[in-house]
């Protein structure tokens, strides 16, 4: 039967190969891909377990429950979202398999279900979270659209340390490349009009001070993503309990 | 001598009192119901495992040397409610119907049992609110009296689920501990359902099954000679399903990692086992340690699990954490002894 699905087979060129004394150099297209898991590499558990918002993971037993309830899982019907699966390639350091889920594993939406029924008192929305932030900082994950919108939303708050709403939503259009319909446009702006958020451009608000506290919350947040990049590239820290 | 106190009517109790009889020794059991036999007669356990010999058989064996005993003197409805050292034994006061009464014994064992978790406090579990949902002891009393039946349409159920470990090993009702027979009992539960109605389907929601020594011998039965499924995965929650005439378990199949939300007729919660309100008080009274999970501890567990650390003062059964039957008769048995030679001296 003729192999249908290229993305299983591994194409392996042989210049030089004798079996028995027969010369059979050439391609080789009909080798499967192996799907033996052959290493456990502790790094991502390490790491997630010195984070503040991961170090819960090592209670977990693989019970279900989490996702048993969980939203994601079960009501929007995400079925790749399961944070129990998540948590165990975390924990056996499965990192080919993780990074699958690199675009899934940030649909989590708090709802903390998990959390308020795990029977280990493992945090698990926040374990989650800490899992997705490594395989960012290790650049395994793509930035996703949601990752582009919390990006612009951050850069639009730092600029006056107040929302500039219009503003973000015009950014979040050219990063999408979306365009909205000028009806649905002049509905949108009209009502953000009345409800008071229309202050942009020279009407926009910002909060006293901003000119202080920006160098000082800019400088930490980058530090803090250098830091997290190089504890996730450089060796294992220390096992912790 | 004086007579020996035992407090607590279980399995381990009736076993201390029954010991010290046959020593020679006077025994002065009290027990708060007004039967003897315990959570086992209370709850009308049916088979007991592993041996699958009827609770009565073996509850009557040991009733059998206490009750009429005359060297064992019953008192039922009553209770210990003050102590006093008068070395080398107490002096304790005992409530009963007719008032305080003091008496002065040679020492005390405690075989005070635990109670079964109360599985409302597991609320998304629905115990309570919906009839279909079951204690396992209460279905232990259906199986007795085979009347397997759901209590919402008096019908037979085709199709029952077993949810292991409720209310033990989990953090959320603050029980970390596992209670060492819940397993087995519902294992056995499936087994006896499935001898008795082979048409009714038996599912048990596992995260990892300890039937402990020699008991995995009916687990492996369970499977292979009585078609019980295990699925891995612990229920997140119960609801109704079918206009409420059928309960949903919802949980995932950890090893399908796939939600599952399958309608069952019955669903039969493993109860954990918690210390007994007797434990408690009597810890209290006797100021004895007690651990973490509120179970009193014993001096030195592991080579003297009977020992109190206080002299004449000495435990049996459940009361220092989850046990079955045939060990809280053998600490009983070991305790009267420890007794005995104390109260001879
Ligand atoms: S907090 Fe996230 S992981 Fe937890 S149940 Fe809600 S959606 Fe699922
Ligand atoms: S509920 Fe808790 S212990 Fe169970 S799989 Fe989820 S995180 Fe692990
Ligand atoms: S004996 Fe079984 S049901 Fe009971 S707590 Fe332990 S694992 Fe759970």
């Amino acid at each position: 039967m003729p192999i249908v699905e290229p993305s299983l087979v591994e194409v392996q060129r042989t210049e030089q190969l004798e079996l028995d004394g027969i010369d059979v150099s050439g391609d080789w297209n009909t080798f499967l891909r192996s799907r033996v898991h052959t290493d456990l590499d502790l790094k991502v558990l390490e790491w997630v377990r010195s984070q503040p918002q991961g170090e819960t993971i090592s209670r977990c037993w693989q019970c279900g429950t989490c996702t048993a309830g969980c939203c994601m899982h079960t009501d929007f019907g995400l079925e790749e979202f399961n944070p129990r699966y998540f948590i165990y390639l975390a924990q056996i350091g499965y990192e080919a398999e993780l990074r699958k889920y690199a675009e899934t594993i940030w649909r989590c939406v708090s709802c903390n279900k998990c959390v308020e029924r795990c029977p280990k008192g493992v945090k698990v929305e926040e374990v989650v979270h800490s899992i997705g932030s490594y395989l960012e900082v290790t650049g395994m994950a793509k930035e996703s659209p949601a990752d582009r919108f919390d990006r612009a939303y951050t850069e639009n708050l730092l600029r006056r340390g107040v929302l500039d709403e219009a503003a973000l939503f015009q950014t979040y259009e050219r990063l999408e490349g979306r365009k909205t319909p000028g009806r649905e446009l002049f509905r949108l702006g009209l009502s953000m009009l009345l409800s008071g958020r229309l202050h942009t451009g020279p009407f926009a608000h910002r909060t006293r001070g901003w000119g202080k506290m920006r160098p000082v919350l800019t400088r930490l947040m980058t530090e803090d993503l250098r830091r997290r990049r190089e504890t996730a590239r450089g060796p294992p820290p220390g096992s912790g309990p | 001598m004086n007579p020996v106190l035992v407090v607590g009517g279980g399995p381990a109790g009736l076993s201390a009192a029954a010991e010290l009889a046959s020593l020679g020794a006077e025994a002065l059991l009290v027990e708060k119901e007004g039967y003897l036999g315990g959570n086992p007669k209370r709850w009308h356990y049916s088979l007991l495992a592993p041996d699958l010999k009827p609770a009565e058989e073996v509850l009557g064996d040991l009733l059998g040397k206490v009750e009429g005993n005359p060297r064992v003197e019953v008192r039922l409805g009553t209770s210990v409610t003050a102590v006093d050292p008068a070395p080398p034994g107490f002096r304790v006061t005992l409530q009963g119907g007719k008032g305080p009464e003091g008496r002065e014994v040679s020492a005390v064992i405690l075989a005070t049992g635990f109670d079964h978790f109360d599985s409302r406090r597991k609320f998304e579990y629905g115990y309570g609110r919906y009839p279909d949902v079951l204690d396992f002891k209460e279905l232990e009393g259906m199986i007795h009296d085979d009347k397997v039946l759901r209590p919402s349409d008096g019908k037979p159920p085709k199709r029952i689920a077993w949810v292991l470990c409720v209310g033990s090993r989990d953090l959320q009702v603050g029980n970390p501990w596992c209670c060492r027979m819940g397993c087995v009992v519902s294992i056995k539960q499936a087994v006896e359902i499935r001898q008795k109605h082979p048409e009714m389907e038996a599912f048990v929601y596992y995260m990892d099954i300890r039937t402990y020594g020699l008991w995995e011998d009916l687990y492996w039965k369970s499977m292979q000679q009585y078609g019980v499924k295990f699925i891995r995965g612990r229920i997140g929650q119960i609801t109704l399903a079918e206009g409420g005439k059928r309960l949903l378990a919802t949980g995932e199949d950890t090893l399908l990692s796939r939600p599952t939300e399958v309608p069952f007729d019955m669903v039969v919660l493993a109860s954990g086992m918690e210390p007994g309100q007797g434990t408690k008080r009597m810890a209290e009274l006797f100021h004895l340690p007690v651990g973490p999970e509120g179970f009193i501890t014993p001096k030195i567990s592991d080579i003297n699990p009977v020992d109190s650390g206080v002299p004449g003062l000495y435990l049996a059964g459940a009361a220092t954490g989850p046990k079955a039957i045939p060990d809280s008769v053998t600490e009983g048995m070991g305790a009267a002894l420890r007794a005995y030679q104390h109260a001879r001296r």
